[in-house]
């Protein structure tokens, strides 16, 4: 899954960290083309992300009423699944000390992964804690995930992996579009996992610098650079 | 009524293996007695700056502890990933045996539940913070020598909008029986609920 | 038991292995915390460190104008702002939090931090740092004297000079604290010492910009203050009075090998001045 864009959004709607990974190549202009896309600037991406805050909470309205009633029965458990965002060891020597998990890490316990001991954030399962708002918004563009913490910090993930659209052919005879299969269920868990350990990161490198303020944009270089790091490995 | 207490102890001993588990496994550790005498040296600094006003150092710790909580309270969340507790019998487990077990390794025993289970008390057996500690005989009425963890718990609870108020009612270095911390439930913050939980 | 089976590889534990193995298991059995909480704490210790100079000062002028306890309550119930401020604004303004029945008003430790970086008194930021010196001083006793009963085999303080002394810092001492010795240790063997940590642990996750211009430089530098009290704390312990001993903190620029980049731009340094004692 290659993640194109990074969004973090405070309990209050404010854009807190916006990154674009991928390059966008300006498209030639064909005349039967439609309009280059033009990037975002700064102002837009504030924009986007109060619309986005929003637009998470009408959609937890919009849930019908007969899944709401059933709620206990959903299981809202994400599994673990490993090597999400982490470095593959081995054969990649590359330039070394650049990603993280090198053998270019100084001292005991060097600190790969900040204060998260072991070979990674976690291990085990866990239940998301975004319940009834937005998870995923699929488009034949790109797909966005959204992860949402108790503390109403959400990480929003776009990537340029497409949900594909198949006809599924029923045993009723009758094709029926199914785009929610087990492939999106999968996405959604991968993207879940990534959110999570960004989310550690922001926990490791944000919230132990006595300079951030609460709230405010994040201006740490060092998880910026973890950050991207964790998205190269993610990329490729 | 059976059924419900046996799933509470499934839970509940599952947070207890996830606590030790992320201790073992996953928390880089030092020893506490160079804990116990760093937070040993702040107390005594203040001391000396407020010039034996207990209350003023009282509140002080607890600011302290408040402004640590609110960020801690991240690294906790990201580190687990526990779930919203449904209730403070719930939130009482996990922070007994999960959040004080990952920072402290100490798991407090969880006690005297009021009435309507909003609030109840943590007895708290070897407090890695008053290690080796004696307290003069003037401070011993008044201070609360570990009145950073009721900031760090009202920091953190706070954050999870759980209005709560923590206060300590006994001490072991002030003589009493034992270390006892209360924690209430004022309000939840309903309107800070992340939307989509729950 | 066959006891062959006990010894290492081929050769058995030399009385002096044998004391260093019982000295690791030893500290592995003693009672540990989460290094976490103790980093929290101690980063903690500086933004408080501007609050209590507030506090005091504020203390100070009330008492010269009037009652003092009935000024101390009006400032904790912070007449005319008692408006419950929006939890939203926490970065904007203080935040009044309820405590078991008194309202404190409690600023959150980035204001902190900036209204220290941009102190423009001198007393009162000379205040400070002497503040934060001085609980690093008494942790350094402390963790001396708690080293010294630790029976290390690796140390024997009767025998200890200056040079052997600067080296149980750099080595024992920064290990129990930041888990990893001090990267380099200079001295010019008449009492100067320069004691130098490229990652020093308890700023590595601090956000400055890449170049780190020098503003920014002395926003970090009060976090320096309480190792430099430490230091200072555990040559005291060692019979090096703090008038003999002059402790000073610089950054410096990491070496050019490709170390890893994540981490605080600038290394420290510690220079350390002992005025040495007539034998």
């Amino acid at each position: 899954m290659a993640i194109e864009s990074l969004l973090i959004i405070n309990k209050s709607g404010g854009l807190l960290y916006q990154r674009n990974f991928i390059d966008k190549p300006p498209q030639s202009q064909a005349p039967n083309q439609p309009e280059p896309q033009q990037q975002l600037n700064s102002n837009d991406y504030l924009i986007l992300a109060s619309t986005l805050h929003g637009v998470f909470a009408i959609a937890s309205q919009l849930t019908p009423k007969a899944l709401q009633l059933s709620q206990n029965d959903i299981d809202y458990t994400i599994p673990y699944i490993p090597n999400v965002g982490m470095p593959t060891n081995g054969g990649r020597t590359g330039n070394g000390s650049t990603v993280g998990g090198g053998s270019g890490s100084s001292g005991p316990g060097s600190n790969k992964l900040g204060s998260f001991k072991g070979d990674d954030f976690f291990k085990d399962s866990f239940v998301s804690w975004n319940k009834s708002g937005l998870r995923q918004l699929c488009t034949d563009q790109f797909t966005m995930f959204i992860y949402q913490t108790m503390t109403g910090l959400k990480f929003v993930a776009i990537s340029t992996t497409v949900m594909p659209q198949q006809k599924v052919a029923t045993p009723s005879g009758t094709d029926k579009l199914d785009r929610y299969g087990n492939s999106s269920n999968l996405a959604i868990q991968i993207a879940d996992n990534f959110l999570r350990k960004v989310y550690c990161l922001y926990s490791d490198y944000v919230m132990k610098d006595p300079f951030y303020s609460m709230e405010m944009p994040i201006k740490s270089d060092l998880f910026d650079k973890k950050v991207r790091a964790m998205i190269k490995n993610m990329n490729e | 009524m059976s059924r419900s207490r046996s799933s509470t102890t499934t839970q509940s001993r599952s947070l207890k293996v996830t606590g030790e588990e992320i201790w073992k496994n996953k928390t880089e550790k030092i020893n506490t007695e160079l804990f116990a005498l760093t937070y040993g040296a702040l107390v005594a600094q203040l001391f000396e700056d407020y010039d034996n006003d207990y209350s003023l150092i009282n509140e002080r710790l607890f600011s302290m502890g408040y402004n640590i909580g609110v960020r801690l309270i991240e690294d906790f969340l990201a580190r687990t990933a526990l779930p919203r507790c449904e209730d403070m019998v719930r939130t009482s487990e996990v922070i007994s045996k999960c959040a004080f077990k990952i920072f402290l390794n100490i798991t407090p025993h969880v006690t005297n539940w009021s009435n309507n289970k909003d609030s109840f008390s943590l007895i708290i057996e070897d407090n890695p913070l008053s290690e080796f500690v004696e307290l003069p005989m003037n401070a011993k009425k008044q201070i609360w020598y570990s009145n950073v963890l009721c900031g760090v718990l009202k920091g953190a609870l706070e954050m999870v909008q759980l209005d709560c108020d923590v206060w300590f009612v006994a001490d072991i270095l002030k003589g009493d029986p034992q270390t006892e911390l209360k924690i209430k439930l004022n309000k939840i913050l309903k309107d800070e609920i992340p939307i989509g939980d729950d | 038991m066959d006891p062959g089976r006990n010894y290492q590889a081929n050769h058995p534990l030399t009385e002096q292995e044998k004391k260093q193995q019982q000295f690791r298991l030893f500290q592995e059995s003693l009672p540990k915390v989460s290094q976490l909480a103790f980093q929290m704490l101690l980063n903690e210790i500086v933004p408080q460190a501007m609050a209590v100079e507030n506090e005091l000062n504020d203390l100070n002028s009330l008492e010269q104008t009037g009652d003092r306890t009935s000024a101390v309550e009006g400032e904790r119930k912070g007449e005319g702002e008692a408006e419950n401020i929006p939890i939203n604004d926490l970065s904007l303004q203080e935040k009044e939090v309820s405590s078991y029945n008194t309202n404190l008003k409690i600023q959150p430790s980035h204001k902190l931090i900036m209204e220290l970086a941009e102190l423009e008194d001198e007393e009162k930021y000379n205040n400070i740092l002497k503040r934060l010196r001085n609980i690093g001083f008494e942790m350094g006793k402390k963790m001396c004297e708690m080293l010294v009963f630790s029976n290390n085999p690796n140390l024997h303080f009767k025998e200890m000079d200056l040079l052997l002394i600067m080296k149980f810092i750099c080595r024992d001492v920064w290990k129990q604290l930041y888990e990893k010795p001090i990267d380099n240790l200079k001295t010019n063997h008449r009492g100067t010492f320069y004691l130098i940590d490229y990652n020093y642990k308890p700023i590595q996750a601090f956000s400055l910009s890449e170049e780190a211009p020098a503003k920014e430089l002395k926003m970090v530098e009060p976090f320096l203050e309480i190792p430099l009290g430490l230091i200072k704390g555990v040559l005291a312990s060692l019979g090096y009075s703090p008038e003999e001993v002059i402790c000073i903190s610089s950054f410096v620029d990491k070496p050019a090998d490709d170390r890893p980049k994540y981490g605080f731009p600038k290394g420290v340094s510690f220079h350390v001045q002992v005025n040495m004692k007539p034998k």
